[in-house]
């Protein structure tokens, strides 16, 4: 975007600065069609983290909303407190695999916790049973803990938005970085993988809570 | 110089400095490849305090990484994500609190019955009987009637009267025993006049108040890139 209006702004007079202006539009404009629809992945995006060539792109999704799980765009509700069953508001994500690592990012906002131990986001391994990594709120939502990990962030201020990157290299291993810094790393099997991000009653969790995505994004190398 | 250079010259120094009209002034430096400094002053009065953010694009979005108290003047940002450019800024809030209040919780643990319980008080709402008449700019708006309930042995209800009409939200803050500093636990939007929260092991005995908060200036925003992935073959 920062290099659009560079070149919109020495592009005043003259055909070639008009033809190279033109170029430039009908670049991003075709690119932004593109990448919606998922098809083709866009230049190296502005925002992502780590070093590479990253290209943004749009995964498909299905809604999964089970038991008292509601969701409504980027925001996540369980609107029960039912401490058993399928609790459920979430994005599924398509299954990824290969060599090339992945990148996501997003940030959340608990806006309200009165239950407790409810997933965030999970990364599965579609070749095994449960989740490959699971990133949960709990305690009020003063603090994050990671499947099979120590908890991350003790006493998170309630009610301000987390910032989540995680880098997954298949066969070697996934990172999460929470507010730019690294809190969790752990080795990676080879596999076909999905991302799924929301709220989901964990099995010793249950609602009400209140969960707000924004800013997801997703690159590839 | 032609025009047009000097024209994106122009652009191009003022997306690197981003200025501001605010009175704190923010530094970055990086102490080690993967570890950041963040140091501001501010000579705004009667601050409260700075809410501490950051972002990876210079356009943002930012995340704040703490509600800082009025004490500190620096933040450490440490494992940060490798390659990468990190964009700083400070927002310093203001506000009044109400009257402080010194809770014992009885002694023990958060176990399993105890969150299958009902926990409806936490959520922050607007419970009716506030009369919002008065500016926090205006030096008015503290809140009074500040309440806490023991809910159980790891939980507290607040609830207070919000006399403000201007304000850009709540905050809770807590003193732990052997401390002099009050911290924010928790951040609420305006108009919120009661929440709950579920305390942490340290927290048995603490002081806790509310505060009604405004923003002041944001300050200029700072930026290191940090280092290569120490993983990296």
């Amino acid at each position: 975007m920062f290099a659009f209006h560079v070149a919109a702004a020495v592009a005043t007079e003259g055909t070639k600065m008009s033809r190279l202006l033109s170029r430039v539009r009908v670049f991003a404009l075709a690119a932004a069609a593109l990448a919606g629809m998922g098809l083709v992945g866009a230049p190296s995006a502005q925002a992502q983290v780590e070093s590479g060539n990253w290209i943004s792109y749009s995964p498909s999704y299905t809604v999964q909303q089970r038991g008292c799980g509601v969701a409504n765009g980027l925001t996540f509700q369980l609107t029960c407190s039912t401490a058993s069953g399928d609790q459920r508001a979430e994005r599924r994500y398509a299954n990824y695999s290969g060599s090339a690592a992945r990148q996501f990012e997003g940030t959340f906002r608990v806006s309200s916790l009165a239950g407790t131990r409810i997933s965030l986001k999970q990364t599965f391994n579609d070749s095994e049973p449960g989740p490959y990594y699971m990133l949960a709120v709990e305690r009020g939502g003063r603090l994050y803990a990671v499947e099979g990990g120590a908890t991350i962030a003790t006493g998170a201020t309630v009610g301000t938005s987390v910032r989540v990157n995680t880098v997954h290299r298949i066969g070697n291993n996934h990172k999460t970085y929470i507010n730019g810094s690294l809190k969790y790393t752990v080795s990676s099997p080879g596999g076909n993988f999905y991302d799924k991000f929301g709220a989901y009653r964990t099995s010793s969790g249950q609602g009400p809570a209140t969960v707000v995505w924004s800013g997801v994004k997703f690159w590839h190398l | 110089m032609t025009k047009y250079r000097f024209l994106l010259l122009t652009v191009l120094l003022s997306a690197c400095t981003a200025k501001t009209d605010s009175t704190a002034e923010l530094t970055a430096v990086l102490d080690t490849p993967l570890n950041a400094t963040i140091s501001w002053h501010d000579t705004t009065p009667n601050t409260a305090g700075h809410a501490v953010e950051f972002a990876t694009d210079p356009n943002g979005e930012y995340t704040t990484l703490q509600f800082a108290p009025v004490e500190q003047t620096a933040y450490q940002h440490p494992d940060l994500i490798p390659a990468t450019t990190f964009y700083y800024r400070v927002r310093p809030y203001s506000g009044p609190t109400a009257e402080a209040r010194e809770i014992t919780l009885p002694p023990g643990e958060l176990d399993d019955a105890t969150q299958a319980t009902d926990h409806g008080w936490m959520v922050p709402t607007t419970v009716p009987g506030s009369t919002t008449t008065e500016s926090l700019r205006a030096g008015g708006g503290t809140p009074t009637d500040f309440h806490a309930t023991i809910m159980h042995a790891n939980g507290i209800r607040f609830t207070w009267t919000d006399h403000a009409n201007d304000e850009d939200g709540y905050l809770l803050e807590v003193k732990a025993v052997n401390t002099t500093t009050f911290t924010p636990v928790a951040v609420m939007d305006p108009n919120i006049n009661s929440t709950g929260l579920i305390t942490l092991p340290t927290e048995k005995t603490a002081t806790y108040r509310v505060r009604a908060f405004y923003w002041g200036k944001t300050s200029n925003t700072a930026h290191v890139k940090s280092g290569p992935d120490p993983d990296a073959g």
